[in-house]
């Protein structure tokens, strides 16, 4: 074998400067889901990203249907946007009740938030069927399109997460504040609160901008 | 009568007779051919009563080292069919000369669509993620990727988008459109068909696996390393794995919105990439080629680390220049995401825009050269071993340098003008796909494979392949770039000029050399697997290797180490065994542990059924199967979340048998190498 | 990236963790984070429906204040911070940002460029003619 003849000569590491620091191996399964879920959240922001590029490359795009700010209802959505942002308080305060075992903060917690995220999302339903029904439906203009695309993608995300903390409950109502399943709800506070992230950019770009358009 | 007929639209959508191809002998025998193997190989494993032994060991398996291998049979079996395609397509413009050919433009159309799209999203990508699956946590010297339920997902998903693309051969029609679907021809208004469909479906489907994976290696290498496993100890192909699956999470995302984008203007009336009510068709070439640039290093990268590890390996030597190596694979991560408008340089941008872009992307060639520099010069001065993953490597640095030039060259903004869409791109990103992300998920098949199944592949058969696959290479692409400056433009059916003639039958022949290339790797498996017993691995180690896959037994155990390794520097397993010598391998009977492991489940595979009905159901309008997937899919996912116990123990014992086993082996050969 | 910078290698928080602190302090917190959100929300929809300021500059102000935000929900809801056991936490969202800030700018400006080879529309129209 040629590594008798070379083994003499290897060192532990060849390039290492001052102090080396061991890496202390592993992460604890809390870090290790956190982590992965947060990368996710970063790819799910890249996806928004593009759905935001084709809204500003085609928010002029008309074609003789109406303007942004003929439409838009900025008291609509001053209502989605605190509902959404006192959602995200209040699903801190589940995950904070979820950390030091609390049921009964817990469940109230979590029941406002999905609460205000059903009233948001009836909300937004309502302006869509409002719009449609006008005839302002996303096949009118390409700009209604990328409205359409960028909010219900929104929406969608929203809907998703309403399903997910109903699930949530019924985990910790049928199993208690198990280590995996606090790990979730890690997760599903993480997902909340990028949800409201990403409509904080929503409301700004779209409504705010577009209705002073 | 129409009662009838609005039932059997609600009951089966677009589906109907008419959706299988009678009139078309090729794709119906070729269909049916594949349909009685599937059929064959089914009931043979039924009737030898091997179903329980793949439905516990590798269908529900969620051990990475499993799903890596069954990567690479996904990866190896649709690497044959794209390669049918590309016979079917050689043939073609070989003989279609002033004439028809022996294939109609509709069909033609739809084999070179089905090419690209098999060949990059079923071939070199579950290629390269099954390599990074199998070696990834053995390198790191953990037990598992970080997620392992989650992987099996991400496998069975990109199997349910290769399994659709292979359907649309038998029922309905594949896309017409090239492999990325350029609107205006992919909207409903000119490809009223469900080619585009079973197109975007599939990798809609796919991408999500793809995704999954890729936050799971991201997690891994980032949050799970061994006791001492610094950054910059971390084995070359674990920073290019690193690189690879950050390109993953960032770009893939950019593929879900377009093509969902796509998916709303056919099914749903959007107006995204439509002629009509302002959409724009530049939005898509530009959205798609923001994933579709980093997309060719997501593939580029896991290659360029497996050359690393050959190259060293082979060499006897540490990797030269393992910083500047790091430092080149990050640059690349970034700079790949700046590049992309080269894609379109003829397509209306001005001269800043395109300087930009065309300066970019030749920036991008800077950290490449590097790299190639550093592998000769650890060659240089090294004890080179001609191995067949070394040979390879060699014939990667060769061809890739070519294919890297000819890629400076149309990096020019004005060169690209003469050389876009012809038969000299074609040429150029065969050479950089062909010669660096095949040639290398070659040399890692080769180097990785006693590590994955306990014996070598055979020498001699494997020097074969790569010398036909090697020559065939070139006699089949020098003739297109030929063509390409002879001005013959790319997917052309039939063709009348007479100078380009020649060199599409020397092309044609070299596929026919190409086709040997790939017998002789077929031939080398069997005539392996026949002598197992001669070329059996018994230390875990065939190749003297640096890093700490050679450092457990071959195959692995499920826990892959019995201890997880304290490493104290870079090539971990190399100074393992030097210090070993000295201490002649004493360990003074180490404590044993019980280990515990992720419990297989078959959430992976009811998903991936799931996802099949839904994908089907979409593709052709059955809106009652839509729904009951979705609801599948959610019950599946809360199913999952029901679990109690999802990790089993494995005894102290039990590892300690195991590991005994392994050590006693090295420990035998080793005192052998001693005495020589 | 180097050895150097992994210097908190036995000391790591998962996104979206904070150092251990008192519920009060946590709750605390979320409050302020709260508070801090709404003024800036007010800000943006007063700001966008006034005639008080100059008015080019209101779309710049509602970007900034949309960015001041998002970065209020991150330290206050997420609780990324500067600290070393935040690192990769912040080093993969700068990664993430930076991609959409080359997604987004670079389709902008893309497709504002992309007519760059056609003759100006009021060069077209009279040859029309």
């Amino acid at each position: 074998m040629a590594m008798t003849t070379t083994a003499g000569r290897a060192h532990a590491d060849p390039h290492h400067i001052g102090l080396v620091i061991e890496h202390p191996g592993p992460a604890s399964k809390r870090i290790v889901t956190a982590y992965g879920f947060w990368v996710f959240l970063l790819s799910d922001i890249v996806m928004f990203s593009c759905f935001f590029a084709a809204y500003a490359v085609l928010a002029g795009q008309t074609a003789g249907g109406p303007k942004g700010s003929e439409i838009f209802e900025p008291r609509n959505v001053a209502i989605e946007t605190v509902c959404l942002l006192l959602s995200s308080f209040t699903c801190g305060m589940a995950s904070i009740a979820a950390d030091v075992r609390n049921r009964f903060w817990f469940y109230l917690g979590m029941a406002v938030t999905c609460g205000l995220g059903v009233v948001f999302l009836i909300i937004e339903f309502r302006e869509f069927a409002d719009l449609v029904s006008r005839g302002y439906g996303p096949s009118r203009s390409a700009f209604l399109t990328a409205f359409f695309s960028l909010v219900g993608c929104h929406g969608l995300h929203v809907s998703a997460g309403v399903l997910w903390l109903l699930t949530m409950v019924a985990q910790v109502f049928a199993k208690g504040f198990r280590a995996d399943i606090l790990r979730r709800m890690m997760c599903f506070a993480l997902f909340w609160h990028a949800l409201d992230i990403i409509w904080v950019a929503v409301f700004s770009v779209v409504y705010l901008l577009g209705s002073g358009a | 009568m129409p009662a009838v007929r609005t039932v059997e639209a609600m009951m089966l959508g677009k589906l109907d007779w008419s959706a299988i191809p009678f009139d078309q002998p090729i794709p119906l025998i070729a269909g049916a051919v594949v349909l009685v193997g599937i059929l064959g190989v089914l009931i043979w494993v039924v009737v030898k009563g091997h179903l329980p032994y793949l439905w516990h060991e590798w269908i529900t398996s969620v051990d990475h080292k499993r799903i890596g291998v069954m990567y690479i049979l996904l990866a190896s079996v649709m690497l044959l069919r794209g390669g049918s395609d590309a016979i079917m397509m050689r043939i073609q413009q070989a003989v279609a000369f002033q004439s028809q050919g022996y294939l109609p433009p509709e069909h033609y159309n739809q084999i070179f669509s089905a090419h690209g799209t098999i060949m990059i999203f079923f071939v070199a990508m579950p290629f390269v993620i099954g390599l990074m699956n199998l070696i990834v946590p053995l390198q790191l010297g953990v037990r598992d990727v970080a997620f392992p339920t989650l992987n099996s997902v991400g496998f069975w998903l990109t199997a349910t988008g290769a399994l659709l693309v292979n359907l649309s051969l038998v029922i309905g029609e594949f896309a017409r459109t090239g492999w990325l679907a350029f609107p205006p021809l992919s909207e409903l208004s000119y490809s009223p068909g469900v080619g585009v469909d079973y197109y975007a479906w599939s990798l809609q489907i796919s991408g999500i696996g793809t995704l999954v994976a890729g936050i799971n290696l991201v997690t891994t290498v980032l949050k799970l390393r061994t006791k001492g496993m610094n950054y910059l100890r971390m084995p070359m192909f674990c920073w290019t794995t690193l690189a690879s699956n950050l390109l993953i999470v960032a770009a893939f995302p950019i593929l879900t919105a377009t093509l969902a984008m796509l998916l709303l203007d056919r099914y749903l009336g959007f107006h995204f990439f439509t002629n009509e009510a302002g959409g724009n068709v530049m939005m898509f070439m530009n959205l798609i080629w923001a994933w579709g640039h980093p997309e060719v290093y997501i593939l580029v990268l896991p290659a360029f680390g497996i050359f690393s590890e050959v190259v060293s390996t082979f060499s006897g030597k540490a990797l030269f220049g393992y910083r500047s190596m790091v430092l080149a694979t990050m640059a690349i991560c970034v700079i790949s995401f700046m590049v992309w408008l080269h894609h379109f340089f003829t397509m209306g941008a001005g001269p800043d825009v395109n300087a930009i872009f065309g300066i970019a992307s030749m920036i991008i060639a800077i950290p490449t050269g590097v790299k190639i520099y550093n592998w000769l010069f650890t060659m240089y001065g090294g004890r080179i071993r001609f191995e067949t993953p070394m040979l390879w490597s060699i014939g990667f640095m060769v061809t890739f340098i070519i294919g890297g030039l000819t890629g400076v060259l149309v990096a020019v903004p004005p060169a690209d003008f003469m050389l876009h869409n012809s038969m000299f791109l074609v040429a150029h990103f065969h050479n950089v796909i062909i010669g660096g992300v095949l040639f290398g998920a070659f040399a890692g098949f080769e180097y990785w494979f006693p590590k994955a199944f306990g014996f070598r592949l055979d020498d001699r058969w494997g020097k074969l392949a790569f010398w036909f696959t090697f020559l065939g290479f070139y006699v089949t692409f020098v003739p297109l770039y030929v063509v390409g400056m002879l001005g013959m433009t790319r997917r052309m059916q039939h063709y009348d000029v007479a100078a380009w003639r020649p060199w599409m039958l020397v092309a044609a022949a070299g596929m026919a050399v190409l086709t040997i290339g790939v017998i002789c790797q077929i031939m080398q498996l069997v005539v392996s697997i026949r002598n197992r017993e001669a070329l059996r691995d018994r230390t875990g180690d065939p190749w003297d290797g640096r890093s700490l896959e050679w450092a457990t037994s071959s195959p692995p155990p499920v826990f892959n180490f019995a201890f997880n390794p304290d490493v104290r520097g870079e090539d971990a397993y190399w100074d393992m065994k030097a210090r070993a010598q000295q201490q002649s391998l004493e360990h003074g009977g180490p404590e044993y542990q019980d280990i515990e492991m992720p419990r297989n489940s078959p959430t992976g595979f009811v998903c991936a059924f799931f996802a099949t009905i839904m994908g089907f159901a979409l593709i052709w309008h059955i809106w009652w199967m839509v729904i009951l997937g979705g609801i599948g899919a959610f019950a599946t996912f809360v199913v999952f979340a029901w679990r109690d116990h999802d990790e089993y123990v494995i005894p102290a014992e039990e590892v300690a048998a195991i590991d005994r086993v392994n050590l006693e082996e090295r420990r035998s050969l080793v005192s052998m190498a001693g005495a020589v | 990236m180097s050895d150097q910078t992994h210097m908190p290698a036995g000391h790591d928080l998962a996104p979206g963790d904070e150092e251990q602190h008192s519920v009060g302090a946590r709750i605390l917190g979320y409050v302020v984070g709260l508070a801090l959100a709404l003024l800036l929300t007010a800000t943006s929809f007063f700001i966008a429906g006034t005639d008080l300021v100059w008015q080019p500059s209101i779309p710049v102000a509602l970007i900034v204040l949309a960015i001041a935000q998002m970065g209020v929900h991150l330290v206050f809801f997420l609780h990324i911070t500067t600290g070393p056991d935040n690192t990769n936490n912040v080093l993969a969202l700068a990664f993430g940002l930076l991609v959409v800030f080359l997604v987004v700018g670079g389709t902008v400006w893309i497709m504002a460029h992309l007519n760059a080879n056609m003759p100006p529309m009021d060069q077209i129209m009279p040859m029309r003619r």
